[in-house]
């Protein structure tokens, strides 16, 4: 039994569980997929889109239509509704959803200096960052040039600031350095986002714990198969691994020493909730990987809507929502590319 | 009469000499378009496979981590270049031979590692097993952990630790561009072989 949440819950958050509730329902439906998959053209896409939430937003656009057209303008929606619940909502739920965030932020920081190393304008690279981890110095990020002088000009006033203790030196950045600093930042903020979590405490804890956890291993599942076959060591793998979830310590111990997949699904298999993942992919293959892990990861926040009187549901209501716009996105670029046949490799069903 | 019948044979042995090599020169026109349509197609297939693994590459890293804006504007080497040369054919005439020099490195002027293809009709067989390129060695002797470092180095852009979904996009790029110079050398050789064929027709009707 958790605390007694039905009795304070509502006072602060249930105006906006109930708001996210509406939302949840607005998400597109099995049939909405199927009418989408069988669209010739874009602009079919388009047409069935204007019966959905997406209407509005995709509009006003012209034909031709673009395929990073049609996932920016559901980005936004997406955006609008973020940034409705979080002008509405009270600590500790505001740093809650501004928590949900930081992951975006992180990556249009890695974006930011990617793009400045390479020589590219700071405007195009602005206009790619995701809406969700804009910040007001971001554009700053582009006169760093090691990770010192990162901190100390633009970060320092962020909410990445602690997350940055564990990756300052001096070196000028490349691109070993700049992957070794996204996974660090990224595994700070999963840890710290965890132990505000379990603060909180109630059914937000446990909800979260477990999401968070399955983040956490995903995470080091990747970080072990993109590594294969790199410069990168095992010492240094093992390092980016978060220090919570299923996998941790033992599981980390086993996947910083694989070298190929198989080696991975040996060692996941152990682990019963991910025995079921690795059992629908054949030996040697890494390509439905990712789409089991995104199904397996849109059934438990799909069961966050089950339970009432937690913030679970708003992290729960994002992450389903972008799970929705990856779908969209990769059923435009079969439908561009005249691939149909292959548009259920990784379309993900929601309901 | 002996001498005429000899003169008739000659004639005879003559014409069917000159009809076989018309016969020869369209048989290997023939080959040559074949070749070309089925290089055609494969390109396409290839290209195909190439753009779709880009996307779904794409799908799992995030459209932050593979897009256009992330592409290296600094002035650097070619990964790859085209060498055009002359090849002489029949001692004849010469008609041009494309070679694909892979993954060669050209800093300070010297190729420090890559390999070098001369695309003829017994180019080993590629396959998407990065695992089974690392135990066979190229022609050229060059050490195949260069070329996978390489490759490598030209994915950076996209970050060190990328999706095997974008290795793979990258492999079919690079079989695409193989296909395009053996259609390139395929290409010169059939209007090679058409010309013949064009010349041999004229000398009947002349």
């Amino acid at each position: 039994m958790y605390g007694f949440e039905a009795m304070t819950f509502n006072i602060h958050g249930g105006y906006l569980e109930a708001i996210v509730r509406g939302y949840r329902a607005g998400l597109l439906t099995a049939a909405d997929y199927n009418n989408l998959c069988q669209c010739e053209t874009l602009d079919d896409i388009k047409m069935h889109l204007s019966a959905t939430e997406y209407g509005p937003y995709l509009q006003n656009e012209p034909s031709p239509l673009h395929t990073t057209t049609i996932v920016e303008k559901c980005t936004l929606k997406l955006v609008d509704e973020y940034k409705h619940m979080l002008c509405q909502a009270t600590e500790p739920l505001s740093t809650f959803l501004e928590y949900i965030t930081y992951g975006h932020m992180i990556d249009n920081v890695v974006l930011i200096v990617t793009g400045t190393l390479h020589e590219r304008d700071v405007q195009e690279l602005l206009e790619k960052c995701h809406p969700l981890g804009m910040f007001d110095s971001i554009a700053t990020l582009a006169v760093a040039q090691n990770m010192r002088e990162l901190y100390r000009l633009v970060l320092v006033d962020t909410p990445l600031a602690p997350y940055f203790s564990e990756c300052i030196t001096s070196e000028d950045l490349d691109d070993m350095n700049i992957e070794i600093m996204r996974n660090t930042l990224y595994k700070a903020y999963l840890e710290d986002f965890y132990k505000f979590c379990q603060k909180l405490g109630g059914a937000t804890a446990e909800i979260m714990s477990d999401l968070l956890a399955f983040e956490a291993d995903r995470r080091a599942v990747n970080i072990t198969i993109n590594s294969i076959g790199t410069e990168l060591t095992r010492d240094d793998r093992r390092k980016l691994y978060s220090n919570f979830g299923l996998l941790y310590p033992y599981g980390h111990e086993e996947l910083a020493v694989c070298e190929d997949i198989d080696q991975v699904r040996g060692v996941m298999e152990k682990y019963p909730p991910y025995q079921s993942i690795f059992s629908k992919l054949s030996y040697g293959e890494s390509q439905m990987l990712d789409k089991a892990f995104y199904e397996e990861e849109v059934k438990r926040l799909c069961l966050a809507f089950e339970q009432q009187f937690h913030y679970g549901v708003f992290f729960a209501y994002m992450r389903l929502r972008e799970q929705e716009i990856r779908n969209l996105m990769w059923i435009s670029e079969c439908v561009a590319q005249n691939q149909k046949s292959r548009v259920h490799d990784s379309v993900v069903f929601i309901f | 009469m002996m001498e005429d019948q000899e003169e008739k044979g000659n004639a005879e042995n003559g014409i069917g000499r000159q009809k076989q090599v018309k016969d020869e020169y369209l048989l290997q026109f023939l080959d040559s378009l074949d070749g070309y349509l089925t290089l055609l197609d494969s390109l396409s297939s290839t290209l195909s496979q190439g753009w779709l693994e880009l996307a779904s590459a794409r799908h799992a890293m995030g459209a932050s981590r593979i897009n256009g804006a992330l592409l290296d504007l600094k002035v650097h080497a070619a990964a790859t270049s085209l060498k055009v040369s002359e090849q002489d054919v029949d001692s004849m005439e010469s008609q041009p031979c494309f070679t694909l020099c892979k993954w060669a490195s050209s800093d300070n002027g010297e190729r420090s590692s890559g390999e070098e293809k001369s695309l003829s009709p017994q180019l080993r067989h590629r396959n998407n097993s990065q695992l089974s390129e690392e135990k066979v060695s190229t022609r050229t002797g060059t050490p195949l952990i260069l070329v996978d470092q390489q490759r490598q180095k030209s994915l950076s852009v996209f970050g060190v630790l990328v999706s095997p979904k974008l290795r793979s996009a990258q492999l079919s790029f690079e079989r695409a561009l193989e296909t395009l110079v053996e259609i390139a050398n395929l290409h010169t050789t059939m209007l090679s072989m058409f010309e013949q064929v064009h010349k041999e027709l004229e000398n009947t009707n002349g």
